[in-house]
Parts: structure tokens; sequence; C-alpha cells
């Protein structure tokens, strides 16, 4: 996979909320990739610490809540302004049993690491099939 | 690489013809064709805020997923230099790719403060994926309390 590439700007995409959180959210990029024992899913939220974030699994649908840890100074006047802060949200629906009691999440450098382990019976079981003698 | 003033009212004028060159070469490069291009605009990553106090300007940046190795911050008078590369690791092999949004890659930006400053006395922090450079004012520019000393 080419790394070499130029980083292109994109705008943030901003979500509809309803909820209870004042403020606006974006939409973070994700990367979501699926093995055979796993999901990993990984999201950039830049700003975001490790207590900043709350990932829930309900059934099938796996949520993303996130909002900043680092912010302007109320000090601070802002000058010129290229991108927009509020926190994060993201959703998914996944097609396979999580085992919830194996996932691990981590935050580093406003990186989220999530691994989602298949529940054991969901899993491709390879089946060895044997040759029938003769 | 691209240069943009801070000077305002103009701001942004006087890169209009480097980003014309750049959005050139940015087809003529571009290879990721599969990548979801959601709401792509001109500019140089990463983008940038600027603020000031009385004291300091302060530039923040939003770039998650650096290791300390691959940042690199630079003051040359008014000019500031980002400068760096985002990896990602390569998905394994015999896996589903359901999502790939985020981008791995270099850039390098220069900004152009709006006035000279010291460069011994910046600072730089990266934090939850996220630059600060602290830029104190050069010291004329800073307000001066002036002593008021009592008449007899």
């Amino acid at each position: 996979m080419a790394n070499q590439g130029e980083i292109e700007v994109r705008e943030k995409e901003a979500v509809k909320q309803e909820g209870t959180r004042a403020g606006l959210s974006f939409r973070p990029d994700v990367d979501i990739v699926e093995s055979a024992e796993e999901y990993l899913v990984c999201a950039d939220l830049p700003g975001v610490d490790e207590g900043g974030v709350s990932v829930e699994l309900h059934e099938d649908e796996l949520s993303i809540d996130a909002r900043l840890s680092v912010e302007p100074e109320s000090a601070w006047r802002p000058l010129h302004r290229e991108y927009r802060l509020g926190g994060y949200q993201r959703r998914f629906r996944l097609s396979d049993r999580i085992d919830a009691e194996r996932i691990s999440a981590e935050m580093r450098d406003g990186v989220l690491t999530l691994h989602l382990p298949k529940a054991a019976r969901h899993r491709p079981r390879q089946i060895e099939v044997r040759s029938g003698g003769g | 690489m691209a240069i943009y003033g801070f000077s305002s009212p103009g701001w942004g004028d006087s890169w209009q013809p480097f980003d014309e060159l750049r959005r050139e070469l940015g087809a003529l490069m571009d290879d990721w064709g599969a990548r979801a291009s959601r709401g792509a605009r001109a500019g140089v990553f990463p983008p940038v805020n600027l603020y000031e106090t009385e004291r300091e300007y302060v530039l923040t940046a939003e770039v998650p997923g650096l290791r300390g190795e691959d940042l690199d911050v630079t003051l040359d008078g008014q000019r500031l230099t980002l400068r760096g590369e985002r990896r990602i690791d390569a998905p394994a092999e015999n896996v589903s790719v359901h999502r790939r949004e985020r981008q791995a890659g270099v850039f390098h930006r220069t900004v152009a403060l709006p006035e000279n400053v010291d460069r011994e006395k910046v600072e730089a922090t990266y934090r939850h994926g996220v630059l600060v450079v602290r830029i104190p004012k050069p010291a004329a520019q800073q307000p001066r309390r002036i002593a008021i000393r009592a008449s007899e």
C-alpha cells in the first residue's frame, strides 16, 4: 500500500446529532478491516484522550462517541481558522457477533484502535476433509 | 510546498498561484483512486488555526497518529515549517477491508507568521494527536506595564 503520497486536505463532516451533548460533532475517518478472528477498527480522533472517548456495543451496533480533551484556551483570540473543532461520533452495524468480554480499545496520539474479536461460534471453522479411502 | 501569509485582510490572496500549481500536480500524482474523496478542498495539509494572546501567537494543527520522530517543526525568522510523515500499517493478508478512509503520507507546509519572532523561545508540543506551537511575540510588541511614581 503506497504510503508516500501527499496527504490531501478534506473538510470535516459535521453530524447532525440528537443527543444531550451540546456542541458540534464530526464524523471521524475510520479504517475497518475484518479477518476470520476479529474486526479491527481504527479511528482518527485528534484531540481526544482515553478519558474522552466512549465505545459501546449494543447487539450488533458499535458506537463511538468522543469529546475533545485538547481545546483552545479561553485567552486565545482566533486570528485565522482553517479547521473546525468539535467532538466525534460514528456508528456501525457489524455483521458478526462480537465477544464483548475480549474487546480491547486503546487511544494513542489521537488514534483509537479497537480489536473486536468475533464470538467463537461465528468464526469460520475449517473442516478437515479426509479422503474416503480406497 | 506552499507558503501562506497570515497577514490579513488579504490573507490567502498571495497563495493563489501556488494553490493552482499544487492542484495540477495533485491530479498527476494521485494514485489513490479507491479513497473516498469526501469534500476534498484545496490547501496544504495540515490545516492550521492561529490564535494570539497579548504575549504570544499559538498555532494548532490536528495530525493524529504521528510518532515523535515523524514530526518536525522549524522556525526561520517569520516562517514556521511543519514537516512529517503519517504512517499507517498495511492491512494483514486474508482480510476484508470494509473502510479505508484514513490517509497516510508525507506533509510539508510553511506558514508565514504575522511578524518576525524569536525562535529561541518557541515551544512545540504534541498531545493526543494535536500539535500546539507557542510563539512568544517580540518583547517590543508585548504590553509594557508602566510604573507610576508618586509625585511629591
